[in-house]
């Protein structure tokens, strides 16, 4: 059953307020809590027994699956390997998310690797939310990764959050495309306190026309310290960007790498990156308009990580 | 409404090598603005007049000298509290956001979501689209865009005194006479005491009353007739001992 820590944990990485409509599959503290499956999405365990397969019928439009993980016991570990596997022509979206409750001084974590192989003009929207709350001191760790495989025309949109309160976190994202796919990736990260984030992202473009633009923006408060690395190699005629920007503010660290490989003549690649303070003539622009100046940083936070 | 008194600014001078040594931005300007008029704020590049215009807004916190507001003393009134007043100021280079909304500027400016509120205000400054309510207000946005917000959102503070520091940067030539108009209109049905400062003739003729100012002091004041032959007086070439004629791109500056 959820109880109220659940639920709010369940709305703040799902937003479901309950339990959700059409495919599902809930995970407390390393168990099944609930599973569904509709006519076009089939979710059963893999032969390890330490994750799902989340199989999309091809031709399956407009349906969901949401795939939470909960962890509220203190001291648990939850590792999970999970396939999705989506079928031609396909048009899904996959909500993901893990919220981490610690009310002692226990560690909690999750290391979750969501495999995608997202078949001919399938399309898949993944949204990927983290979140740990509690007053307990125990260290929150969250390593996520992702790998997705994209055949000829595939196209991923990846909306990968970390919201707060969590410790430690080290991503990775892998991918590769084949002919005329596109992938987007956008990540945003907000840390403070002592929390360290490292994201990792390696995206190999093999195929003609296929194309990747990944986006980063990343909020670094307190003592805290985000990395992030981009590396996208092009082994055909293909586009590639890579756009990160990071908002530094009491005594933040930041190290931003973006990486071009091209191997192939006609690859066109681009990055950009900052990293700075808020802009003065932002503040600036919304305390005439009224706001105070926490007021103002906190619009202007809210929006660049919207 | 508006009383300046003796309005000095000035910065550190870095050209100078020396720490202590300061540069006089303005020195010591009196006025006194009246309630529902227009005014026009014009003079060359580097007089002053934006320095002033936001020393009154509370972006450049004054040297020495006092301002007083509708009765109230508001020399030491940070920005937020000068636009609590009653003050708004559209920027001459306006701020770009990532992922903030023309719609969230304006809902801040306007103090409501009310989506028929905000269509109103977009209405009344030129904009057609509503799709143009979710555009971020980014370096994607063309200047003639971006002016529009800046125009938009400070007309939909419903302030008391509106400042506009050279609204028809970056507008096309034939958007001018409607955003003169609108300024216009705005301040005569709102009485609100009105502020451009700019070099455009359009604006100096729309004013009641036209400040020059020259070298950080108020040179001038009246109509734009009165003005006319010092302003002639600045478009001459001042570089006519190093001229070079038109081979030389110098003359330009």
């Amino acid at each position: 059953m959820l109880d109220a820590i659940d639920k709010d944990l369940l709305m703040a990485v799902a937003d479901l307020e309950g339990i959700p409509k059409g495919a599902y599959n809930i995970r407390k503290n390393g168990q099944l809590l609930g599973r569904k499956v509709s006519g076009g999405i089939n979710i059963e365990a893999n032969e390890e027994e330490n994750g799902i397969v989340v199989t999309i019928k091809p031709g399956v439009v407009d349906q969901s699956v949401h795939i939470p993980v909960i962890l509220s016991q203190a001291g648990l570990h939850d590792v999970v390997y999970n396939t999705f596997i989506i079928g031609e022509d396909a048009d899904v979206t996959i909500v993901a998310g893990c919220g981490i409750h610690c009310g002692s001084s226990r560690a909690g974590g999750h290391e979750g690797i969501h495999e995608f192989q997202v078949g001919k003009n399938a399309k898949v929207r993944y949204v990927e939310k983290h979140l740990a709350t509690g007053e307990g001191t125990g260290k929150r760790t969250l390593n996520p990764t992702t790998k997705v495989f994209m055949e000829e025309n595939a196209v991923a949109e990846m909306d990968l959050t970390q919201i707060g309160g969590v410790d430690e976190a080290k991503r990775l994202n892998e991918a590769e495309l084949s002919a005329g796919s596109s992938l987007f990736i956008t990540e945003r990260i907000m840390t403070d306190g002592n929390q360290i984030a490292i994201s990792h992202n390696n995206i190999i473009l093999k195929g003609d026309d296929s194309k990747a633009n990944i986006v980063s923006r990343s909020v670094i408060k307190e003592n805290s310290k985000q990395d992030f690395y981009a590396n996208v190699e092009a082994r055909a005629r293909s586009f590639g960007h890579i756009e990160c920007d990071a908002i530094i503010m009491d005594n933040g660290i930041n190290e931003t790498v973006p990486a071009l490989r091209a191997l192939h003549p006609d690859a066109e690649l681009t990055h950009e990156a900052s990293i700075g303070k808020i802009a003065n003539d932002q503040l600036i622009k919304l305390m005439s308009l009224g706001l105070t100046y926490d007021e103002a940083v906190e619009k202007i936070i809210r929006g660049f990580l919207k | 409404m508006l009383e300046l008194k003796n309005i000095h600014f000035s910065v550190t001078d870095e050209s100078s090598g020396s720490v202590d040594a300061k540069k006089t931005i303005l020195g010591g300007i009196n006025f006194t603005f009246e309630k529902g008029k227009f005014y026009g704020i014009t003079g060359p590049n580097g007089s002053g007049k934006t320095t002033l215009a936001k020393a009154i807004m509370g972006i450049n916190e004054v040297t020495s000298g006092s301002i007083r507001f509708n009765g109230k003393d508001i020399t030491n009134m940070t920005i937020t509290e000068r636009a609590r007043e009653g003050i708004a100021y559209g920027f001459q280079h306006s701020a770009r956001f990532k992922g903030v909304t023309f719609r969230a500027l304006l809902a801040i400016a306007a103090g409501t979501e009310d989506e028929d509120r905000l269509i109103d205000i977009i209405a009344r400054v030129g904009i057609c689209s509503l799709d143009f309510l979710d555009k971020p207000v980014d370096s994607k946005l063309s200047g003639g865009e971006i002016k529009k917000i800046e125009l938009a959102t400070t007309i939909a503070r419903n302030p008391v005194l509106a400042i506009y520091d050279e609204p028809d940067t970056g507008i096309d030539l034939w958007t001018i006479d409607p955003m003169v108009k609108l300024i216009q209109k705005e301040q005569k049905k709102h009485e609100r005491t009105t502020i451009v400062v700019s070099h455009n003739r359009a604006f100096l003729e729309a004013a009641d009353t036209l400040l020059m100012i020259k070298d950080g002091k108020i040179a001038y004041v009246g109509d734009l007739k009165g003005a006319t032959p010092m302003l002639t007086d600045l478009s001459v070439c001042g570089y006519g001992d190093i001229c070079e004629g038109e081979s030389n791109v110098r003359c330009y500056r």
